[in-house]
């Protein structure tokens, strides 16, 4: 499949595929066989990404060793499929394939209960009850790829620690999170650029290992900080502040300025105008104007979420700000750093442009910073596009990284560059779910999808991604069994792929194959089982489990195979019928069941361990009664067309005794002329080549012959 | 009425899938040891461990010593000989392993094969260990009956019957010394006595609904306080119950049947079931009287139930993946615990694909 999709690598591939040779990987064989070996091989894939490899012996070598196999099959399990590192931890990734199963299969439930009720409306698909679902799925995806776990906060907080020890986040919950700010939530997009601001406070941190962002200045400081006497004299300290501030950490930087020397005690009578310069510093940076709904605890800023209000707070808060710029208490600042960098603060906020690219690192951190203090009424992913751009230009990245690119595809609404970065930088998992939060609401990005392609073999896109995640979860012994649902959600390929995919599981495993049978159960797969089981018992069968054979056989009530076994067993039953060994054939038939309607020729057995009973009680003392039901099952047996032929003879013989009954003929006049029929064809099908002798005395056929005609004369008489 | 409830319910995941588990009798008054079969699926590595389950708040797992066995662990079973742990083990090879551990570390003192040479073709699918660990009897899906004795100087072992595969068996339970009860394909179970060799005793094959008939059973238990009633589990959800005395008739507990009266508590496979220790008073008293004894049933889909004759089924817990094994502390009568565990493959709960659950009963009224 992933051959089948990939294009030369331009951004339409939708499949992650390196073909950068790698050093060769060396497995070894342990096939436990005697050398010499000659390299006769045989190699096809097993379950998963396992291959299965045959060592056949040469022919000459496998005879002069006795009791030695004549080859050894070996299951070689290959490893290191991951191409993305962020999921290498197998445990993690299980983790995130079983919890992301339910949400999925609950979407994918509702979408086809709204389409069948859009049907009986004729009404539009999707409304507004849609992308409620959708962002309450993305809500779910997204708790399930980690949460913001800060470390428990001791209970006196450290003055010099800036910033709080969190876990790292992962760049797929990074990722996630910024196509559900741009496909799924509706609700806030009105504070999109706000989100955009936070989304940049959590995930900072992943830029720092390839680009130098304003976490790893923060971090570099903060291991200085304390060892620094006098933070306002060193150019790291004001560095960090306007970095803080420039992508809105309001509370880093407020917490920063209050660090100033003088703040302390004893020098708050000497440097009282300039620590009021700082102080109206800080309380300006704290009282800023944001559009959005509401802050979480500890962030700084005044919330507005009327468009209007925030104009007339912005304008006022700016007023004040030019304010402080002119004022005349700069003059009585006596310590210069101070002074100049808090004007370079005062700048920030004042959105001078070089100042804001100074304190910012790449280019995102550039892009928040001018949404924050540029132009904080930007709205519409056009307008947000071409800031973008400008952004690069000031900043450019010669690699950029995976989020970026992401960002950039978003931006752009280039939902086939959104799609193919997913893809190559965080697989298939992301984009199989991605494509939810994709479709709803873009026409589009649906149509884009939905339309189904004849490059692809007549699927969709959707279709496509979902495949291919399924194949990755199909090709695993822990995760195969979530596969199906995937599959079942793929309207072309889907259940043709579910189908292979479970007779690709080794049905002679009766673990396996009970788990593919309530597989089956569940998604009415009545054909698949019932091969599964034909298998199951085929394998069973021939490793000389007849039983278990004929039960599974009988299950998937395969009446071919049956009939085709009974022939086999008839042989075994055949040396044994006249004698007491019968009896071991007893579980067997019991296994039968009474009613037949499933044993095929197997029946047979049923009614000849009946007729067997029958005469033994005969034998063992004599009742009429039981000679008489013996007489009767004798007449069924030979009346039934599934008895064999070679059973006839055999048959008779044995109930002789019933045939020469004392005290009165046991059999009519028909039913023995019934029996002398078949004892007519008998003779005349042993001319026949094929003809198969019973080990029976060469006398038995006549004395049966005379036996029958003696009762025949008694039942003349008698009637 | 007094009814079941869940008091305490913990989950203690594990790294690797878990194929079984037993409480191992008391080795001294104050510590609890299990023994688990776990199979690590990425590696290929099999393991029998004895594990000390510390239960405070929060109970525990240490593993205190393991056996690597042949193979991954078909069927497990413990038993108490002359005051000293017994562990009797199968494997999916067809070998069967008796360990002895030590009772006062818990370190595997010996580990007998047994034999040296394979018992059977192909996997043993059931065994039991007498109560007092003198003999064991195991059966496999060849159709082979074998019975090892335990005694002071060795093991001994000899062959009970072959069904040269025209049956296969999947569970074994002893009866009495003497008596003993294996279950197969079709539903069909069989009464063995070891004092009238050569055969099955009497046998009983399910007469109702053909679908239920054609089941394979996975499980049996037999109370000692009823050594003539099996109960049974098995496909379809079904568990029954099944006198010798009257062996062309079963007591349907649950499952798909032809009376309307039985409830059908689940429809995937019942992978154990055991007599419920855990008795209240009105329980006790059918003790005397000719109904079955409360039974607790595990299942492919997630339940944990306790099953009482005419009355609704108790659903103990429904998990969303298959819960495919229990066990009961015998010696804990008033407060009981019980470990089972999810052995699903690749079920991630809680990062882990093996989970054992750790719960307690409270008798709530």
């Amino acid at each position: 499949m992933p051959g089948l999709l990939t294009e030369s690598g331009n951004s339409s591939s939708v499949v992650s595929y390196s073909p950068a040779a790698e050093t060769p990987a060396v497995y070894t064989l342990h096939h436990c066989l005697k050398p010499p070996i000659t390299p006769r091989l045989s190699i096809s894939w097993s379950r998963g990404n396992t291959l299965r490899v045959t060592i056949l012996r040469s022919p000459e070598t496998a005879n002069s060793v006795e009791e030695e196999p004549g080859g050894k099959v070996v299951d070689l399990k290959l490893s290191g499929e991951d191409v993305d590192s962020e999921i290498n931890d197998a445990v993690r990734w299980r983790r995130i394939a079983y919890g992301s199963l339910s949400p999925f299969a609950h979407l994918q439930n509702k979408k086809n209960a709204m389409a069948a009720l859009s049907e009986l409306r004729h009404s539009t698909p999707y409304d507004g009850d849609w992308s409620k679902y959708v962002l309450e799925y993305s809500k779910e995806i997204n708790s399930l790829l980690g949460s913001k776990k800060s470390s428990p906060a001791s209970l006196i907080e450290d003055p010099k620690t800036v910033l709080k020890n969190v876990e790292e986040p992962s760049s797929l919950k990074a990722a996630w999170e910024l196509l559900e700010i741009f496909y799924a939530d509706k609700q806030s997009h009105s504070w999109i650029l706000e989100r955009l601001v936070d989304w940049l406070s959590d995930y900072n941190t992943l830029f720092s290992g390839q680009v130098p962002s304003v976490h790893l200045r923060l971090v570099e400081f903060q291991a200085e900080l304390i060892n620094t006497q006098v933070v306002e004299n060193e150019i790291k300290y004001w560095q960090a502040i306007s970095s803080a501030l420039a992508v809105g950490w309001l509370d880093i930087a407020v917490k920063l300025l209050r660090l100033h020397g003088s703040y302390q005690l004893n020098q708050l009578g000497t440097r009282e105008t300039e620590n009021g310069l700082v102080e109206a510093v800080a309380v300006l940076v704290s009282k800023m104007p944001r559009m959005r709904a509401d802050l979480p605890s500890g962030k700084l800023g005044e919330c507005y979420f009327n468009k209007s209000d925030f104009v007339r707070a912005w304008e006022k808060w700016r007023a004040q700000i030019t304010k402080l710029d002119c004022s005349a208490f700069w003059l009585q600042c006596s310590h210069h750093e101070t002074k100049e960098n808090l004007k370079n603060l005062l700048q920030i906020l004042l959105g001078n442009t070089s100042a804001l690219s100074s304190a910012t690192c790449h280019w995102v951190e550039l892009y928040i910073a001018h949404f924050l203090y540029i132009r904080p009424l930007t709205s519409g992913l056009e307008s947000m596009y071409v800031l973008a751009q400008k952004c690069i230009q000031l900043k450019p990245t010669s690699s950029p990284h995976k989020l970026m690119r992401l960002i950039l595809g978003i931006l752009e609404e280039n939902t086939e560059v959104v799609l193919a970065e997913c893809s190559r930088s965080f697989g298939p998992w992301m984009i199989a779910h991605a494509t939810e939060l994709l479709t709803a609401g873009s026409i589009e990005a649906e149509i884009l999808l939905k339309e189904e392609r004849d490059k692809l073999g007549g699927i969709s896109l959707e279709e496509s991604h979902r495949l291919v995640y399924a194949q990755v979860l199909s090709s695993h012994a822990l995760t195969w069994q979530i596969a199906p649902i995937y599959l079942i959600s793929c309207m072309k390929h889907g259940l043709g792929l579910l189908e292979i995919l479970l007779y690709k599981q080794p049905a002679y495993h009766s673990q396996v194959l009970l788990k593919n049978i309530e597989i089956c159960r569940m998604y009415d797969l009545d054909s698949v089982s019932s091969n599964a089981m034909k298998i199951a018992g085929v394998h069973h069968w021939k490793h000389g489990r007849k039983g278990a054979g004929v039960f599974w056989l009988q299950q998937a009530r395969d009446e071919v195979r049956l009939n085709r076994i009974a022939q086999k067993l008839f042989d075994f039953v055949g040396k044994s019928i006249s004698d007491e060994s019968f009896e071991q054939w007893e579980g067997l038939i019991e296994l039968l069941g009474s009613e037949s309607k499933t044993a095929g020729g197997l029946e047979f057995l049923h009614k000849y361990r009946d007729f067997k009973k029958s005469l033994q009680q005969v034998q063992d003392g004599i009742f009429n009664d039981a000679a008489r039901k013996a007489g009767e099952a004798l007449i069924l047996l030979m009346k039934n067309p599934s008895t064999p032929q070679r059973f006839w003879l055999p048959l008779l013989y044995d109930s002789l005794k019933l045939l020469n009954w004392q005290e009165r003929p046991l059999l009519n006049v028909s039913q023995t002329n019934l029996l002398l029929n078949k004892l007519q064809e008998l003779s005349v099908a042993r001319l026949r080549p094929d003809f198969v002798e019973v080990g029976l005395p060469p006398q038995a056929l006549s004395s049966v012959r005379v036996a029958l005609a003696t009762n025949l004369g008694r039942a003349i008489l008698e009637e | 009425m007094a009814t079941e409830t869940l008091k305490q319910f913990t989950r203690l995941p594990q790294s690797t899938y878990i194929d079984a588990l037993r409480f191992l009798p008391p080795l001294s008054a104050l510590d609890r040891y299990v023994v688990v079969a776990s199979f690590n699926s990425d590696s290929d590595e099999t393991s029998i461990g004895i594990h000390a389950l510390t239960s405070t708040d929060t109970p525990t797992l240490t593993l205190q010593s393991s056996f690597t066995p042949s193979s991954r662990t078909s069927s497990l079973k413990v038993a108490q000989k002359s005051l000293n742990p017994i562990i009797a083990a199968s494997t999916v090879a067809g070998f069967l392993h008796i360990l002895f551990p030590n009772p006062i570390d818990a370190s595997f003192e010996s580990k007998v094969p047994v034999p040296e040479k394979r018992l059977y073709l192909g996997s043993i699918t059931g065994l039991d260990l007498q109560e007092n660990g003198s003999a064991c009897v195991s059966v496999g899906e060849d159709g082979r009956v074998n019975l090892i004795s335990v005694g002071d100087s060795g093991l001994d072992y000899r062959q009970i019957f072959d069904s040269k595969g025209l049956v296969s068996y999947t569970a074994a339970q002893w009866a009495s010394p003497f008596e003993f009860a294996t279950g197969g394909l079709g539903n069909l179970l069989q009464w063995w006595d070891q004092r009238r060799p050569g055969g099955p005793v009497t046998q009983f094959k399910g007469n109702w609904a053909n679908v239920a008939s054609s089941g394979i059973v996975h499980s049996i238990d037999i109370h000692p306080s009823r050594k003539h009633t099996c109960v049974a589990g098995g496909s379809y959800g079904s568990v029954f119950a099944w006198d010798v005395r009257r062996p062309h008739q079963s007591i349907v507990l649950s499952g798909i049947d032809n009376s309307e009266t039985t409830t059908c508590l689940s429809e995937s496979d019942v992978w154990e079931v055991q007599y419920d220790t855990f008795m209240s008073a009105s329980d006790h008293a059918k003790l005397s009287t000719t109904g079955v004894l409360p039974v607790m049933i595990c299942s492919e889909d997630g339940i944990l139930a306790v099953l009482k004759q005419g009355e609704e089924p108790t659903e103990l817990l429904a998990e969303n993946c298959a819960i495919n094994c229990f066990d009961i502390d015998q010696q804990n009568p008033s407060f009981r615990m019980g470990v089972y565990c999810f052995i699903d493959e690749g079920v991630a709960y809680n990062d882990r694909y093996g989970v054992i659950g750790l719960f307690s009963m409270a008798n709530g009224s």
